[in-house]
Formats: structure tokens, sequence, C-alpha cells
């Protein structure tokens, strides 16, 4: 176990190198220039220049990518804004709590409504309730969750003179009043990610309630309620736990529009903001910080199956 | 007896008019907290940073030496005179040197380090010598030569030359705020809420990233009465819908830090929200076709001006801005009405070639130029401008095939397009707006002058040339107003550019916001002090 970890320790570097890399050109590439994007109208000669030495964009490519990777490498830091000229790290930590949040309380949302919809269309298989939860999971799979997000915004604002946007208060200050303004962002974002969950959980725990062992538990004349909940969940939930994992990058891309809609200070929002801007070091910095924590993300889960499954071993 | 009776009846008459007042006109009320919606300014320092956003936040709790008029001092939006600031008055001494003199008794906010010390000549001279050591925009400051603490309150300033813009420049909010030295030495920079130590009818009280920004009166503002307001909220709101849909659930009282709204917009907002203020008004800013005259066919005047004469401006501005938007809107723009020549003023046969329509000449124009059957050419632009561009982009190349002239539509991105095309490195024909400056200077020297990056269009014009450095140069108002109209009438039948009919933008607040005037340019914190909430 510990060996395997160490192995997927060691992978991770080469990904992280190569995530640097991909980050840094595509930057790069993009066309346009931050210089021109900052002084716009203004674009007087002598000012472009001036400002493109000052943040260091006349050195050659190749520099400017092991400046800023030594810069994480030897020091930890992870570099200043061009705009707002402060540290990215310090800024990261700080909105990250924001992000994390609304990324939880999304997966609380999806996992619970995906979980129970699913469960029930199993169990009442091709009845009424499982049609009309396979429908929702559809129309959730179907709907962008950025087009729900604008539509709850705009919509009660014309007919209800009403809108779901509020300022932001921190979890720690009043935990009431963050919940209320969190609660909608999350619901909209869940509900949208509600439906692969469902259908998984639906397929996987269908599948189990054919094996041998439950149908033992049936003719031991055990209550539905202890075979679906206590004998079959669990087995059905891998696939289940490995598709939650697999779409944690999404959550977390996803508060980039999330967070910009509903003005949520996070992190989301500050790599929206970094991204209009062709704020170079934040985007590369936001990402790659991003990329290590789904790694990261990742071994957690694998290591996960065996709690849930303990024939599973790691070599 | 009928003449008593008539006696009598004039004398109630009077004294029913005496006893009702005139309808009263409305009285500023003090108190109240303005919210406003808008996008996070990325820096606070008003120096080193080169965003609006910035220096409108700035302007909240900075002065500068002098600034424009706002709200009842202003003629109308664009009226860039200079009135005191700081400095109370200025003298020119010779066409070089000119002496500020700076108010008395004006203090800082009454904060530390600076705990509401007096300003002096020495914060003036401190903070444009680190604009021009520190700022982008510095070589705006370039003519200056030498700068001199005369005495406690004034400032002697030494240009290279004379320099007719340079006041101006000074008024404008993107530029020199007046910073205290002290922070500066304690913080390193004024980029951080505790630096935001001005002089400006604001003080700032808290600032949450990312979430609001929250302004209070400054009670010992140098202006007495002012600002009428208790504070001003900035909810800090990134995306463009939430914004309006703060502003129609009445969550804050303008939803842009300018209050613009697009005509369509605005009438839409009108339709769920019909107690919204909205007065249209024409911004700074105009909409061009610009063309390589350095290279053919657009060397040849006569193809410029056959483009010109193809462009439909009435249809135009009746389909796309409900008649409401301004068709002579060239080479100074409609706004700027204190330096633009109307076109009624210009002879007709030059004017034509500003603001005529006449597909049939410019069809003759093209044919004596060489291309009876048209030519094609192609048309860079961005196409991710604020609605209706894509319409105008369609509209023009509609007109154009008109006359013959095939437009190739060549869209590029944001950043492709504003560092090349939008500085003149194009092939043959571009599209797109246009808004340099308050400065009528920005609009003539940078966009006609050779080498100039606004020079779009690659001009170079001996005897133009003359005309615009002389009004950089001369001082006395009236003989650079004569230049500035001369090369209008000069410019008239050049058609280095053709200008398109301007959109006004729709200033759009809650009904209680009074006294909310629009003026162009970043200067939030003026507009803000002479407004007031009547709830």
């Amino acid at each position: 176990m510990k060996q395997y970890v160490l192995r997927r320790l060691a992978l991770a570097v080469p990904t992280l190198v190569l995530v640097s890399l991909i980050v840094f050109s595509i930057m790069r590439f993009m066309p346009g220039d931050v210089v021109i994007r900052m002084v716009e109208g203004h674009a007087y000669a002598p000012t472009i220049e001036a400002l493109r030495k000052e943040l260091g964009l006349d050195r050659p490519a190749v520099v400017q990518y092991l400046d800023w990777v030594g810069g994480i490498v030897l020091r930890g830091d992870f570099g200043n804004s061009y705009w707002t000229r402060q540290p990215i790290f310090d800024e990261f930590v700080r909105r990250f709590p924001v992000t994390l949040e609304l990324a939880a309380l999304t997966i609380l949302v999806s996992v619970v409504i995906g979980i129970l919809v699913g469960i029930v269309s199993a169990v009442r298989q091709d009845t009424a309730s499982d049609y009309v939860g396979r429908v929702l999971a559809i129309l959730a799979l179907s709907v962008p969750y950025f087009g729900l997000a604008v539509l709850v915004v705009v919509l009660p604002s014309i007919y209800f003179k009403w809108t779901p946007v509020w300022t932001y208060v921190a979890l720690t200050t009043d935990p009431l009043e963050n919940l209320k303004i969190m609660i909608v962002p999350a619901l909209v974002f869940g509900v949208t990610r509600a439906g692969p969950i469902m259908r998984i959980m639906r397929s996987a725990l269908l599948e189990v309630m054919r094996q041998d062992y439950i149908r033992t538990a049936w003719s031991k004349g055990l209550p539905e309620r202890v075979i679906v909940l206590r004998h079959a969940l669990k087995n059905a939930m891998i696939p289940v736990v490995t598709l939650v994992g697999l779409q944690t990058p999404l959550y977390i891309g996803g508060s980039v529009i999330i967070e910009t809609i509903f003005r949520l200070p996070g992190v989301g929002l500050f790599f929206f903001e970094a991204l209009t801007r062709l704020d170079y070091p934040v985007v590369q910095s936001v990402n790659l910080i991003v990329a290590t924590m789904v790694v990261g993300l990742n071994l957690a889960i694998d290591l996960t199956y065996a709690f849930l499954d303990p024939r599973i071993r790691y070599r | 007896m009928a003449r008593r009776t008539a006696f009598a009846l004039a004398l109630v008459l009077l004294a029913v008019l005496v006893a009702v007042p005139p309808a009263p006109a409305q009285q500023p009320k003090r108190g109240g907290v303005l919210r406003i919606a808008d996008r996070e300014a990325p820096n606070l320092d008003p120096h080193l940073s080169v965003s609006f956003l910035t220096h409108s936040w700035a302007n909240m709790v900075y002065s500068q030496l002098v600034r424009y008029p706002h709200g009842p001092e202003q003629q109308h939006p664009a009226d860039f005179s200079i009135v005191p600031d700081l400095a109370e008055k200025w003298e020119y001494k010779s066409p070089t040197v000119i002496v500020f003199t700076l108010r008395k008794g004006v203090k800082f906010h009454n904060k530390p380090p600076v705990n509401g010390r007096e300003v002096t000549a020495e914060d003036a001279k401190y903070s444009i010598e680190r604009f021009r050591a520190k700022s982008a925009f510095r070589a705006r400051f370039d003519v200056i030569q030498a700068l001199d603490v005369v005495d406690h309150h004034t400032l002697r300033v030494t240009l290279k030359e004379p320099f007719a813009p340079f006041l101006n420049h000074l008024a404008a909010s993107t530029y020199v705020a007046i910073l205290p030295r002290e922070v500066e030495e304690k913080f390193k920079d004024f980029n951080r809420p505790e630096a935001m130590i001005g002089t400006g009818p604001f003080m700032l009280k808290s600032y949450q990233k990312g979430v609001q920004i929250v302004f209070e009166r400054n009670p010992d503002y140098y202006v007495k009465g002012l600002p009428y307001l208790d504070g001003v909220v900035k909810e800090i709101t990134p995306d463009g819908t939430a914004r309006l849909s703060l502003l129609r659930a009445g969550k804050v009282d303008l939803g842009h830090m300018w209050g613009y709204m697009v005509p369509e917009e605005a009438k839409s907002l009108k339709q769920t929200n019909p107690e919204m203020v909205m007065t249209p008004t024409m911004t700074v800013g105009s909409g061009i076709l610009y063309f390589r005259t350095d290279q053919p066919p657009f060397n040849d005047v006569r193809v410029r001006r056959a483009i010109s004469l193809a462009i439909d401006r009435k249809a135009w501005n009746d389909s796309l801005h409900y008649g409401e938007g301004c068709v002579d809107a060239g080479p100074v723009p409609c706004a700027m009405k204190d330096w633009k020549l109307e076109v009624s003023k210009i002879d007709p046969a030059k004017a034509k070639y500003l603001v005529g329509y006449d597909p049939q000449e410019a069809k003759r124009l093209l044919a004596e130029a060489g291309f009876p059957n048209g030519f094609t050419t192609p048309m860079f632009h961005w196409p991710g401008y604020a609605p209706p561009w894509r319409t105008y982009y369609d509209l023009a190349a509609d007109n154009l095939a008109k006359i013959g002239v095939t437009v190739e539509f060549k869209p590029e991105e944001y950043g492709k397009y504003i560092s090349t095309t939008y500085l003149g490195k194009f092939e043959k024909m571009a599209m797109g707006p246009q808004a340099p400056g308050n400065e009528v200077d920005d609009w003539l020297y940078s966009g006609f002058y050779p080498e100039q990056p606004h020079n779009r269009s690659h001009v170079a014009d001996a005897e133009l040339n003359k005309m615009l450095a002389a009004q950089r140069r001369e001082l006395d108002p009236k003989k650079r107003l004569a230049i500035v109209h001369d090369i209008q009438r000069h410019l008239a039948d050049k058609a280095y550019y053709v200008y398109l009919p301007t959109s006004p933008q729709y200033i759009t607040h809650a009904p209680q916001v009074k006294g909310f005037k629009h003026h162009d340019g970043f200067s939030l914190g003026y507009r803000l002090m002479f407004t007031w909430l009547e709830r």
C-alpha cells in the first residue's frame, strides 16, 4: 500500500510538469497581448514598451517559464498578478474556502438527489416512478448549468423584482446568512450534476440486486429496506464514488461560471477575471494548483475503494 | 362697479399667484447610502494601475490639482473646461511656465499615518513626480521640464514647450491623483485599502475583495456641504446579467458606474421597470471605417470619398438607433460640442464627403479611379463589441456592395485585433469604434499625425501636420478653437476615415437617485459628490 502511494506520487511529477508546460504555452499562444489589454484605448507606444519591460514580458519565453517554475519549486512562490501586483498563492488561499464550500454543497446536493432517485428508480424498475426519475435525469443532463443559473438570476428579477444574488458573507461570520447565499448556486449546479449520478446509481444497483448473495438475502426473508440499504447499496456505490471523483474537476471548473454569475468571491471568480484580463501568471498558477489537487484527489478516491471493497489490493 | 370688481379680481389673482410658490427646483437632500453594482478594480494604486476601474475608485478618495466641471457646474456631459480643485487658481507666467496656487487648509483624511495634515505644494510635486516615474501613462507628462515648490502653497511647473492640452491632462481622473508621501513610505505603495488616504469627497470605510467596497462621506471635505450622500457601496458584480438583475430587483440604485445601457437593453428594462430614469446621452466616442491610405486603392481620395458616399447614415441611424443617434460623427465626436464644427458650417460641396449619401456619385468616382466594376476588400474587425456592432459590420458591407465594393469579413480575436488592427497594422480596410480620450488633441493629433499609434489610416498630410502641431502650441483658447475648426474644414473632403452614425447611451438609474449627471471620463467621485437620494 505504502509503495503504491509512493509510486503514484512519483508518477504525479511528470503529469504536473506537463500541465505546467501546457498552461504556460496556451497562454502564450492565445492571440492577444496582456499589455495591450491593460492599456486598451490609451495605447501610446512608450506606454506599451514600458509596461512590457516592467512585467518581464520582454524576456524569451523559456526564461519566463523557468522563472515561473523555478519560483514555485525553489521558493514556493507562485508569482504575482500582473494587474493586482499581489501574490497569487495568498489570494488563492483566501478564496479557496468559498469554492470548497460551493463544491461540497454541490456534491452534497447532487449525491443526495442522484442516489435517492437512483435507488427508487432501480428498486421500482419499469414503474411510473422509475420513468419519472429517468426523465428527470435526462432533463438534468441536458440543461447546461450556466443557462439554468442565468434563468434563476434573471427571471425572478423580471417577474417578482427579486433575485437570488446577494452580498457574500463568510461562513465563519454568519453561517445562516452564508447558507442562504450559497444554497441557490449549489442547487442550480448540483441538480444538473445529479443526472449522471442517478443513472449510474440505478444501473449499478440493478446489477447488484441480481446477484446471488442478494437472492440469498431475500430467501432468508430479510425486509427490502435491509437488503437494499445494507447489502446492495455498499457494493453498488463503487462506480458512483468513481463518478463523483471524476466529476470533481467539473465542480471546480463549473465554479468559474457559477461564482461569476452569483458573485461569490471564490477561486472560480479569481480565475475568470484573470482569464478575461489575460493575467498569465494567475491563470498558470491557479491551473497548476488545481491540477495538483485533482491528482491528489484521484489518489484519495483510488484509496477509498479498499474501504468499499475489501477484496481490492494495492500493488 | 365693473371696474371695481375687475380690480378686486385682479387683486385676488395676484394674491393667489403670490401664495402659490413656483414649482420648487429640486433641493438636494443630505444623507443616504447609494448602491452601485459594478466590476472590481484590479488594483487600488491610481498611479500604478492603468485600469479605468482603478481610476474611478481612486477618484472617490483622491483630489487633483484641477478637474472638469460636474453636476450643476457642467454645461454638458463632455464639458472638459477646467475648474479648480486643490489648486484654487493658476497663472501662465510665460507660455511654458504655469504657477499653481493651492487652496489653504485642505486636509487629508484623518487616518494614520497622515492624520489629517494639510495638503501642500510638496504633495503636488511628489504626486506628479511619482506619476512620471511609475505610471505606464507617464508619456502623457513628458512635456514637463521642472517642478518647483515656490512656497507651502505654490507650485511652479515649467514645460519644455508650449502645450495646450497640459491642463486637460491634469484634470483627467486617469492621471495625477494627489497622494500623501507618508503612505508610500509606510506601505510601499497605495495598493491596499488602508493606504487609500486622500482629500476627496469620500473616504474608504471597508473593502472586502470580490464582495464590496464601502465609502463614507468625508466630513472635512473642503467644499462645505458636499457630498450630499452619507456613503456609497459598490457591490462587486462581474457579470452584466447579474448587475441588471440587481437593478431590476431594487438591490442597487445604479447598475453600472456610469449607468450605461445600450438602447435595446434600456427599452427592455423600461417595460419591466417603468419607474427607472433614463437619459439618452451622446458619449465621447465614434465608429469608423479606416484604411491604408498609404497603399492602393485607398491612397486615391476618390475611392475613399466613394466609400463615404455609399454609407446611408440616415437609414442606419433610424433603423439601429431609433433615430436618436448622431450622424455627423467625426472627426471630432458629436459629444465634444465645445470643439466640434457642425457640418452645417462647412462648405456643402466638401461636407457631403463627411455625411452625404449618394451611391450614383460614389459609382462615378470609383469608375473615375479605375474601378468601373468596383473591387473586393477585406474588412478587419473584432466581432465582440457590444451590440449592435455585429449589425454595423453587416450594414456597412451591405452599403458598400451597392456601389460594387465587395467586403470580405476578416473577424479577429480581441487580443489580436487590439494589438494589430486597432493600431493600424492591417491590410486595406478595417472597422471599429474609437474613444481615445477627453482632449480634442487625442482625436486630432493622435488620429492624424504620422507615426502616432492611433493614426490607423496612416495619414501623412503636410498641410494638416502644420495645423495639428499649431493647435497643440496655441494657448489662447479662441485661437486654438479657430485652428481646430480649420482642421475640421480641411479634413471634411479627405475621407481619411469614414465616420459612422453613433448611438447614444441610456444613462439609467433608480428613481430615487437625483442630481446624477453624466460626465464622460472616470471621475466617479466628482459625479457622486453632487448626487443625492430622495427616498
